[in-house]
């Protein structure tokens, strides 16, 4: 399938709620993108195991009888990733406003979200979240208080 | 295969495959605990074959570390890459054990 004119790479899935089904979405991913630095092959394939993890085993727990979707898209320098799932949702705004304490073993996915995207957006209910990074330049030292730091 | 060098009561964990991530952890998480269970109190993981940790991977890292903290053990990450060094010293984790590069 080619992409639209002006967009190098678009990617559309729907999954079942597994591990194993992101794990070869990822894979997919990385061999029909464009070349990424080391730095932004770090911050994309972070991103993109974020975002799906927390759909298959928070949003479905790990139903594989419940499905995800994701969109991918490379166009104009921005990455953009859309993932919707079959769960309920979640309170976003509650978690955006936890501190997350050092000896928390979980928590910090929402966190990292923000430190290496640009843009997040959450719908209403909280199934599904937009992420965009620019795949140029540094903004990522700009964008390290996310973390109380609190132990 | 997860290697696992012994010295005393200090251990060495290289990581299976090249990731600390959702889908990997079980099998880390287990060894670990069994390293820990065995009277091991200095833990070292080799992160020399490792290019990424996702959060789930920082989980499991601060658990493995909040239980020797318990135990009047101690934990460091050597031979980090520079993106995982990135995202460790974002995390803050290097306020609480040895984090290095390689």
């Amino acid at each position: 399938m080619t992409n639209p004119p002006g967009v190098e790479l678009e990617m559309r899935r729907a999954m079942p709620a597994t591990l194993g089904a992101t794990e070869e979405f990822l894979a997919d991913f990385f061999r029909e993108s464009p070349a990424l630095d080391r730095a932004n092959r770090f911050a994309v394939e972070l991103l993109m195991r974020e975002v799906l993890t927390n759909a298959v085993v928070h949003g479905c727990r790990t139903d594989p009888d419940k499905q995800i979707r994701c969109c991918l898209r490379i166009k104009s320098g921005r990455l953009l990733i859309a993932v919707e799932d079959d769960g309920e949702g979640f309170d976003w705004r509650a978690a955006r406003a936890h501190a997350v304490d050092f000896s928390d073993c979980s928590g910090r996915g929402s966190g990292l979200l923000r430190i290496y995207a640009n843009r997040v957006r959450y719908n209403a209910v909280g199934n599904a979240v937009t992420l965009v990074r620019c795949l140029a330049g540094d903004f990522l030292s700009k964008k390290r208080d996310v973390f109380s730091g609190n132990s | 295969m997860i290697v696992v060098t012994r010295e005393d009561g200090k251990a060495i964990v290289r990581p299976a495959g090249d990731s600390i991530v959702a889908a990997s952890i079980p099998e880390l998480r287990t060894k670990m605990r069994a390293i820990v269970e065995d009277g091991v109190r200095e833990l070292v993981i080799d992160m020399a074959n490792v290019n990424m940790v996702d959060s789930s991977g920082i989980g499991l890292l601060i658990s493995a570390y909040n239980s020797l903290r318990k135990l009047g053990g101690q934990m460091a990450v050597i031979n980090a890459s520079a993106e995982i060094l990135e995202l460790f010293r974002t995390m803050r984790m290097h306020q609480h054990f040895s984090v290095s590069g390689n």
